[in-house]
């Protein structure tokens, strides 16, 4: 079980990641 | 202090100096693909590997692309390490058959060693089997390391390049990392090793008949202490020298054995003391002369090198000077160095490195994000203890990790152009770039991510009985143990304030998140600054134009780190070690 939650874990980081990668880029294009 | 101790550490700098260049411009034709002595041998092996995967190696990636492939390939590559980690007692080279590594502290491990922290919350060589060291540990040590360096390699890119949104492949620039740096070096440095005493073999730990059978106190799982005799000792081995070149060269810090570069199989000559730490600094300097020949500005690179130098003598002095007048409260013993004794606080440290070498050492592994340690830095004087410490918060932009001291001294360095423009009343420009208010707000977040992890952590820790559990002394050296957790964790570092007990389920999975964060949620921004300044134009210097050469800039650039650093943590570090210093000065010691 816990081998399942760690490695859902470790996915998850890496996802949000590449949505942080994303943000950046889109924050590029807007002023604030 | 010693004539002797100063020699050695303005040796080491002197040695640091000049090896910059070679190294820096070796660095420069791997990456620009320009013709190396080591092509004959490696092009064939590049191609090869190009082919089996199916790389285009002329393709090239926006910065998004890049930073993406890194991160699926860290997280593929996290994973597998979890993987061997909890399988290790059914796979091979496992001569002590050492049981699964449980799951918290497979997770923490795993995120340690891929994000090139190397935090070891357990003994090495009572937990991993050799398998698990050899294709688990020393692989991330080799791909951490790979990874760090062509991150900064994009990001000089995008500092030189206009016009453009690509930055490179990331596939091919960790190819030519490993195949043309770091596997070349680590083969003949673990030689090096091998040479001085390090040991590498694959055989079974031997154990000793003890000479004088030592009788111990031993206190059991139900409190109850016991008297045992003890007479035998297990004396661990195995391929040790092969890790330990790269865990200095790729900056990585993870020991194969519990107390590092203190084990006379890891670090057994005065020599190898030298070796490790020059193989620490070798690569974040020599890519300080990369940045300068990358972006046609070589006097910009030796600016940028100056200004880690100076704070890497002020942090070495400060540490010896604490280490070598001893503590007071060892009221009656003669702490004066002698040529039978080294004198000072030798609490932890070996007999055999001193006090200049140590504190070298202390000073070294954390300015670069190492964490490989040859004493004890828990059982350095307060004053000493904070010095390691500080290095860590200010970002380890001394020399630093291998690439992640350049890219991380990046974001100071548009930081400091930024408050120069303010002051001047113009807009900031570095190396004909303008820096507009997409660059600053994407330092920022590079800045305010470590702050963010390292304080809140700290926070819940000491607050609640699941981090205070850990602390093994009370006061604000308890405190200490626990900042240090954190700022080594998300700094990437690993060495430890190591009387803390890191190996619970708390300690091991906000380590871990710590480390994640401070890797990755960090480059992400300083990769946007770097795809955002690639796109630019160039802008013809002007009279108003804030020159990056000289030593107006390097004393800019240092104020700026300090500054930083200081608003950022000097509470932290005046309830911890100030605090101990004085209460020390006072009589009382924790």
């Amino acid at each position: 079980m816990l081998d399942m939650i760690f490695i859902a874990a470790t996915l998850l980081a890496f996802a949000a990641g590449i949505l942080y990668v994303r943000a950046c880029e889109k924050l590029r294009g807007t002023k604030l | 202090m010693t004539a002797n101790g100063w020699c050695q550490i303005f040796v080491f700098l002197l040695v640091v100096l000049l090896i910059t260049k070679p190294v820096g411009l070796f660095l420069t034709r791997v990456f620009n693909r320009e013709k190396t002595f080591l092509d004959p041998a490696l092009r064939p092996i590049e191609k090869l590997v190009y082919r089996l995967t199916g790389i285009d190696e002329q393709r090239e990636m926006r910065w998004t692309e890049y930073t993406v492939a890194m991160l699926l390939f860290s997280g593929v590559s996290m994973t597998l390490l979890y993987l061997i980690e909890r399988t290790q007692k059914w796979l091979p080279f496992n001569p002590r058959g050492f049981p699964n590594v449980e799951p918290g502290l497979a997770f923490g491990t795993a995120a340690s060693f891929t994000t090139n922290t190397n935090w070891q919350a357990y003994v090495p060589e009572t937990t991993m089997s050799y398998l698990t060291q050899m294709a688990g540990l020393a692989y991330h040590n080799f791909v951490s390391a790979a990874v760090g360096i062509v991150l900064a390699i994009a990001v000089v890119r995008g500092i030189a390049r206009r016009d453009t949104d690509k930055l490179g492949n990331f596939w091919v620039d960790t190819s030519r990392c490993l195949l043309w740096v770091l596997l070349p070096v680590c083969v003949v440095g673990s030689l090096v090793f091998v040479s001085q005493g390090v040991v590498q073999n694959l055989k079974t730990y031997t154990t000793a008949q003890l000479l004088d059978p030592q009788t111990v106190e031993v206190t059991g799982a139900d409190g109850k202490t016991s008297t045992q005799t003890v007479t035998q000792q297990v004396i661990a081995q195995g391929p040790v020298a092969s890790q330990e070149v790269i865990k200095e060269f790729g900056t990585n810090g993870g020991g194969f054995f519990n107390v590092n570069s203190a084990h006379p199989f890891e670090n057994p000559t005065p020599f190898s003391n030298f070796f490790e730490l020059l193989l620490i600094f070798a690569i974040p300097s020599g890519l300080t002369y990369t940045l300068g020949r990358m972006t046609g500005s070589e006097r910009h690179g030796w600016a940028v090198w100056a200004a880690m130098a100076f704070l890497f003598l002020v942090a070495t002095a400060a540490l010896y000077w604490a280490e070598a007048r001893g503590n007071p409260l060892l009221v009656g013993v003669d702490q004066r160095p002698s040529a039978l004794q080294s004198g000072g606080n030798m609490e932890g440290k070996e007999v055999r490195f001193g006090i200049a070498d140590s504190a070298l050492f202390a000073a070294v592994t954390t300015d670069a994000s190492c964490g490989a340690v040859n004493s004890m830095h828990d059982s350095f004087t307060p004053l000493g203890g904070m010095v390691p410490l500080i290095n860590i918060m200010l970002g380890e932009v001394v020399f630093g990790g291998v690439g992640a001291g350049l890219y991380g001294m990046f974001v100071f360095i548009v930081l400091a152009v930024f408050i120069a423009g303010l002051m001047v009343g113009r807009t900031p420009e570095y190396l004909g770039k303008k820096i507009e208010s997409y660059d600053v707000k994407m330092a920022m977040l590079a800045v305010l991510v470590l702050t963010f992890t390292i304080l809140g952590f700290s926070a819940l820790a000491v607050v609640e009985r699941f981090g205070t559990a850990g602390i093994t002394n009370p006061g604000p050296h308890g405190l200490t143990q626990i900042v240090y957790a954190y700022v080594s964790s998300a700094g990437n570092n690993g060495s430890a304030f190591a009387g803390i007990n890191a190996n619970t389920l708390w300690y091991n999975t906000t380590t871990a998140v710590a480390q994640l964060l401070g890797r990755f949620f960090m480059i992400i921004p300083i990769m946007a600054m770097a795809g955002n300044l690639a796109s630019k134009k160039i802008v013809p210097e002007s009279a108003g134009t804030f020159p990056v050469t000289g030593a107006l800039f390097t004393t800019l650039l240092v104020s700026t780190i300090l500054i930083v650093g200081a608003l950022t943590f000097f509470p932290a570090l005046s309830l911890g070690p100030i605090l101990e210093h004085l209460l020390m000065s006072a009589g009382k010691a924790f």
